[in-house]
């Protein structure tokens, strides 16, 4: 095996123009626990040394086009032939009856809907859909793969490749997930309203307009009488140096940062430098001013 | 030359020159110099508009630029005048500092670069709005560097608000980043093993944040894939939805059971709050009802509701663990809390939702919060007299003195007592209710309190001395014993009317002006003698500084003799005063104090050591100056003296001076100083006065500097001021001449005499020409002796205006004339208390060597009016002048020339540099700025050498002042017809007209 794709694998593959690029340059590609979730079920392939081939495709942008509809998606990836290899991912659809049911578990809790719209999975949302019976992620037998390349091995390169860049997908929209199972964002919105709503009737909708006021500026030449002055707006600034309310209060609304350094995650080790810079701005504000008691 | 001066003023060293253009306002010939500057006349100035100029200015890189702007002192030094656009950079940077201080600040990338950058909140962001609102146009000014140097009729430049943005982002990371390499703060975590070759992203992040160096090294698309991740990341800080007309907010509600169960449930109700009105709230079970996609709420309109309302949630679930909580319900509405729960939820996930752009409401007592656990002290009306002090028997207290106290632990408005204490301190949470009421206490205020009582029970009996009383009775935030703080300080008997006298409330017994007052007082001239006497009687030093011609000298003067009245004690006092007043002193007591036997310290042949003290015995008053005061603090201090008064009291308004030291030193039962610049506005000043006048009150320099000075000049700190002037203002009596109760005591034009010394050079160069004269007369007749008479007139006043008139050598100014430096001293005044004043004199000569040496000394404009300045000039400068509070304070004006027909209303004092010996020809001067128009009292200033021509001839009109009309008629020539005799006898030097 080894000869063979030793005489193959110098030859590099056609560059692609406008390819869909994944963002990761390094390390594993896909960052939420979802989008691992999903590239963890490509690698239980056992795929070998395509893995990582596939994963070089996925960051040079040879996959030109992607394209998901409910249960399957369709993309083309540019391999070493002038074609590009048409590929399909098909995905065994939950069922009508257990969507209900899973939508059901899902409704239950607000936080699920919660999570989901503020762009997040939320954690124990696998125990909704297994509650129903049924799966949030696709296992092996769940999926079946396709690529016109002459790979013999199936998943090849190309499809982990479009593995990879649907994982960066799913990062910025788990919904996405709920589409190749069959539901897209907007059902599952609409069902989720429908089992909140009361039998109240809905009050009727009336457009109203917002303009957002804008600040015209004059330009410098017609500002001649007041050239050298501030306004009075200057007082209402009032600046006032003090210690924050909470201690790494920006920290403590960003959370988690999408990087980890060895197995610390990079916001885990900013607190110091919160400490150091507040301080010492704390320290200059209440500095002796030599200067005025001189 | 720019560097330099900037070294040598601030002691700062810029790193660089550079030549930048600007667009100026200017005319055909040349920019504009800008307003603050001093310009020399010119009518002719037309505004052309803007033209580009080549510029020398400094460079600063941000990190020095923000702490040059941070560390300019408030009040620039004397000669140098901070421009407009300056002092709002110092205004930008002390926003830049708060917002650091503030640890609102974040690590981000920008041109491939690590950076820190500010984060700016909702509030904070109306606060940039109007730092680019306020900003000079004058900052626009500079040009892109490049070819084309011509600027572009469209918007060309950077917005006022992309400069301030800009300028808030290097300050902030170049500030971030510096007290971390100070610090040698290192963020990235120790490797390992062995470093690999290549530097993951995640890591030179974190150095390149906290290094010299912020470059990210690695090819471009890794650092934009990079950069993007932390963008989004960044991206969570901003509200979840900045365009809808609602977002979600949070209302605590504290658990409305029976009171004393600290146990009960709260409440956090979840609502849509409408952003155009926070009281519009739509309870978060209303729009799970919502059936359509759009919904109306109080008439305003909502796109899906629920998801908008579900992706608030599910953001904020990401900050608040009580959130994420109540999300487990299918339509959460309310979440419940315990208590200490409850407390997490206000201490933390309040604050930060509501920086997260959400609504949040919680119960007003946290947001007035500050009942804290502290002592209600009363102070016990000492009956058993003999048993505290000798003194406050005969009603004198003495800031020493001490007095008695009860004391209750005090929460908010209930008292606690120590078992209801001990209870507390089984609570695990520092949420308690008392009464009714929840308050936050934390438990090391608990254990602080129950100390107290123990203590109080080993050691019996409570006392502090009255300052301490005083301090605390007027609202000084401080702690006794074991950091426990005052709340509130009630007082019974004397000590109560003390209290409430010292803060004004309570109104002060009328003293009798005393029957040796050889004159009379205006009302508020006897409330303050009544004033200083009530001081006096509590043994506590008084400034009174009353605007300048309020007749501050005859208040004191009539307290000295009030004193001298009712007491029997018979120590001298001490005046201490500049050489400058001296004379005035020595004039205003004979006057209204001939009873009063004064003595004069000064000169070279004054008296020493026990010489001294034994002619100072035999005084009343003793005057003498703060330069002799310094030396002779041997002698001084061989007495006790009953006062130490101090006049012009802004002498000592450096504590670190000798001077100031020396006369801090100087024994005396009581303690007074005089000032007419408004000390409550220099901090320094006022700390060193008071310090004077009551040792210790306001602490130690270095914890006044950091409590009130700091904080009240530098960020205007509202409570803090009100909180020092609470507890200065006992002390300080000022009286403003616009105060309506003082105008109603004075008549609408007050003028008073200026008395001053020659120096012994104007002496010196005065008794010559008059020798001269005497001797030329005497062999000379009719029109000869005349002339004669009236050129020797005429020198004798140039002489005393400034020898350097009478040289006309152009030799400097400085301290050569004992008038010159006077009239600097009271235009100071002037400035300080932003009047205007007009200055007359008849020599143009003086006139123009006047505006250049008060426009240097003063650093401020002075317009100069002579009678050959062309009509077009001269009313652009009376426009100038008029023009309120920004035109030049002061106007310089020959008598001929501005003498009629001018309108100067906008000037309420008025100095007669020199005399006309004309009373109609001077009050017509006066009446320049006496006019209708003006609304203010006018208050005039004449000039009167002692010993000199000027006195003589003061002192003939004054006594007999029809006469003189008569006698004097229009001119000056009738001096010519008196006797040589005469002549020698009006013109010949007095001893007491010199200085030393």
């Amino acid at each position: 095996m080894g000869g063979y794709w030793g005489y193959y694998e110098p030859r590099r593959p056609k560059e692609v123009e406008d390819g869909i690029k994944a963002k990761s340059r390094r390390g594993a590609i896909g960052e939420k626990w979802w989008s691992k979730r999903w590239v963890a079920l490509l690698e239980s392939f056992n795929m070998g040394a395509r893995l990582g081939r596939g994963r070089s495709y996925a960051r040079k942008g040879q996959v030109i086009s992607i394209e998901v509809q409910k249960g399957l998606v369709r993309s083309k990836v540019q391999g070493v032939r002038s074609k590009p290899y048409e590929i399909e991912i098909r995905f065994a659809l939950i069922a009508d009856d257990d969507w209900e049911k899973a939508i059901e578990a899902m409704g239950s809790k607000a936080i699920f809907a919660a999570k989901l719209l503020s762009g997040e999975m939320p954690k124990d949302i696998e125990d909704a859909f297994s509650d129903a019976g049924c799966s949030l992620f696709p296992g092996k037998k769940d999926i079946k793969t396709d690529c016109s390349c002459p790979d013999w091995s199936n998943p090849c390169k190309h499809i982990a490749a479009v593995y990879y860049i649907m994982a960066e997908k799913f990062d910025d929209d788990p919904f996405l997930i709920f589409k190749l199972l069959g539901r897209t964002k907007e059902e599952i919105i609409e069902a989720l309203r429908e089992r909140r709503a009361s039998t109240l009737p809905a009050e009727e909708v009336e457009a109203a307009d917002d303009a957002p006021p804008d600040l015209d500026e004059c330009p410098l030449e017609e500002r001649l009488d007041h050239f050298w002055e501030f306004g009075d707006e200057l007082q209402l600034v009032a600046p006032r140096p003090r210690p924050p309310e909470v201690s790494c209060a920006v920290l403590k609304r960003l959370g988690d940062a999408p990087f980890s350094i060895d197995k610390s995650n990079l916001a885990s080790n900013l607190p110091r430098a919160y400490e150091v810079a507040g301080q010492a701005a704390r320290k200059m504000a209440a500095k002796n001013g030599a200067l005025d008691f001189a | 030359m720019l560097k330099d001066e900037m070294a040598a003023i601030f002691g700062m060293n810029p790193p660089g020159v550079k030549t930048i253009i600007c667009s100026l306002p200017s005319t055909k010939k040349g920019p504009l110099p800008s307003p603050w500057l001093i310009k020399e006349d010119s009518a002719d100035e037309v505004l052309s508009g803007l033209s580009p100029w080549q510029i020398e200015a400094l460079a600063f890189d941000p990190r020095a630029a923000f702490v040059m702007l941070l560390d300019l002192p408030v009040h620039p030094p004397p000669g140098i005048v901070f421009a407009s656009s300056l002092r709002f950079w110092i205004a930008a940077a002390r926003f830049s500092l708060e917002l650091i201080a503030r640890e609102q600040f974040a690590p981000a990338i920008r041109d491939g670069a690590a950076r820190w950058t500010p984060i700016i909140d909702e509030d904070d962001q109306t606060r940039v709005k109007s730092l680019a609102k306020s900003l000079p146009p004058s900052c626009l000014a500079l040009e892109e560097e490049g070819p084309s140097r011509k600027r572009s009729k469209e918007k060309g430049g950077p917005s006022p608000l992309q400069l301030v943005e800009s300028f808030i982002d290097l300050t902030t990371d170049a500030f971030v980043r510096w007290s971390l390499i100070t610090e040698k703060t290192k963020l990235e975590p120790d490797l390992g093993g062995r470093p690999p070759k290549a530097k993951p992203l995640p890591r030179q992040f974190l150095r390149a944040l906290a290094g010299e160096d912020p470059a990210l090294k690695a090819p471009l698309k890794e650092v934009t894939a990079f950069s993007e991740k932390i963008q989004r990341w960044l991206s969570q800080l901003k509200p979840p939805s900045p365009r809808a007309p609602f977002r979600t907010c949070f209302r605590l509600d504290a658990p409305t059971g029976p009171a004393e169960a600290s146990d009960g449930v709260w409440q956090v109700r979840i609502f849509l709050q409408s952003k155009d009105d926070k009281s519009l709230l739509v309870p978060a079970e209303e729009v799970w009802k919502a059936r359509s996609n759009t919904a109306i709420f109080l008439k305003r309109k909502i796109n899906n509701p629920q998801e908008h309302l579900l992706a608030e949630l599910g953001a904020a679930s990401r900050i608040s663990p009580e959130i994420e909580r109540c999300l487990q319900d299918a339509c959460p509405a309310a979440l419940e809390l315990q208590t200490h729960e409850a407390y997490r939820f206000l201490r933390e996930s309040a604050p930060l939702l509501e920086q997260n752009g959400f609504g949040v409401l919680l119960p007003s007592w946290w947001e007035k919060r500050g009942s804290r656990l502290g002592l209600k002290l009363k102070l016990i009306d000492p009956e058993d007299e003999t048993e505290i002090d000798p003194q406050i028997s005969r009603g004198l207290f003495g800031l020493k003195s001490i007095v008695k106290f009860d004391w209750e632990l005090a929460l908010g408005d209930s008292t606690l007592t120590e078992v209801e204490l001990r209870d507390l301190i089984h609570l695990k949470v520092p949420l308690i209710q008392v009464r009714g009421e929840w308050v936050e206490l934390p438990p090391e205020e608990i254990e602080t309190a129950i100390g107290f009582f123990e203590k109080k029970r080993r050691e019996g009996t409570d006392a502090i001395c009255l300052e301490e009383a005083i301090r605390l009775g007027l609202g000084a935030e401080m702690a006794i014993e074991n950091d426990l703080p005052v709340l509130k300080v009630e007082a019974e008997g004397r000590i109560r009317d003390m209290l409430s006298r010292l803060s004004g409330k309570g109104e002060i017994e009328a003293v009798d002006v005393p029957a040796s007052f050889m004159g009379t007082l205006r009302p508020y001239q006897t409330k303050g003698l009544s004033w200083l006497s009530y001081l006096h009687r509590l043994r506590f030093g008084a400034c009174l500084a009353d605007d300048m011609g309020l007749g501050k000298t005859v208040e004191l003067i009539a307290f000295l003799l009030h004193q001298r009245a009712i007491e029997d004690l018979r120590r001298p006092s001490l005046l201490i005063c500049p050489m400058s007043v001296v004379g005035n002193w020595q004039r205003e007591l004979d006057r209204f104090a001939p009873s009063l036997h004064v003595m004069i310290h000064h000169g070279a042949d004054r008296l020493s050591d026990s010489e001294f003290g034994q002619e100072a015995e035999r005084n009343d008053l003793v005057i003498t100056t703060y330069a002799t005061a310094q030396r002779d603090e041997e002698s001084l201090s061989m007495i006790r003296w009953q006062n130490v008064v101090l006049d012009e009291a802004q002498n000592i308004k450096n504590p670190a001076a000798k001077q100031t030291k020396t006369v801090k030193r100087i024994k005396a039962d009581q303690r007074i100083a005089l000032t007419g610049t408004p000390v409550e506005n220099r901090l320094s000043e006022l700390w060193s006065i008071m310090d004077f006048l009551n040792p210790g009150y306001l602490g130690p320099a270095k914890r006044f500097h950091e409590t009130f000075a700091l904080p009240i000049e530098r960020y205007r700190d509202q409570e803090r001021a009100e909180r020092l002037r609470r507890m200065t203002q006992p002390f300080i009596l000022r009286r403003l001449k616009t105060d309506p109760s003082i105008i109603r005591d004075l008549p609408d034009k007050v003028e008073t005499k200026v008395y001053y010394h020659l120096t012994s050079e104007q002496a010196t160069l005065y008794g010559a020409v008059v020798e001269d004269m005497l001797e030329k007369i005497e062999s000379s007749a009719g029109i000869e002796r005349r002339g004669l008479i009236l050129a020797a007139l005429t020198k004798l006043k140039q002489i005393c205006n400034h020898p350097a008139l009478f040289l006309q050598d152009g030799s400097p100014l400085d301290g050569r004339s004992g008038k010159l430096t006077r009239l600097e001293e009271m235009l100071e005044e002037v400035l300080a208390s932003e009047d205007k004043a007009l200055i007359f004199t008849q020599f143009a000569g003086m006139g123009a060597m006047l505006k250049h040496h008060l426009q240097e000394k003063l650093g401020c404009e002075a317009l100069f009016l002579h009678g050959k300045t062309p009509k077009k000039q001269r009313d652009a400068m009376v426009q100038r002048f008029q023009s309120g509070q920004d035109g030049p304070p002061f106007f310089i004006l020959s008598l001929k020339a501005g003498g009629f027909g001018l309108n100067l209303t906008a000037a309420s004092r008025v100095f007669h540099f020199d005399r006309w010996w004309n009373p109609a020809v001077e009050n017509q001067a006066t009446d320049r700025a006496f006019r209708i128009g003006q609304h203010k009292n006018v208050f005039v200033n004449k000039f009167v050498c002692m010993g000199t021509l000027e006195d003589r001839i003061d002192r003939m009109i004054e006594d007999k002042k029809e006469l003189a009309e008569a006698v004097i008629g229009t001119g000056e020539g009738w001096l010519t017809e008196l006797s040589t005799e005469d002549l020698r006898n009006v013109l010949t030097l007095r001893c007491d007209a010199v200085e030393d």
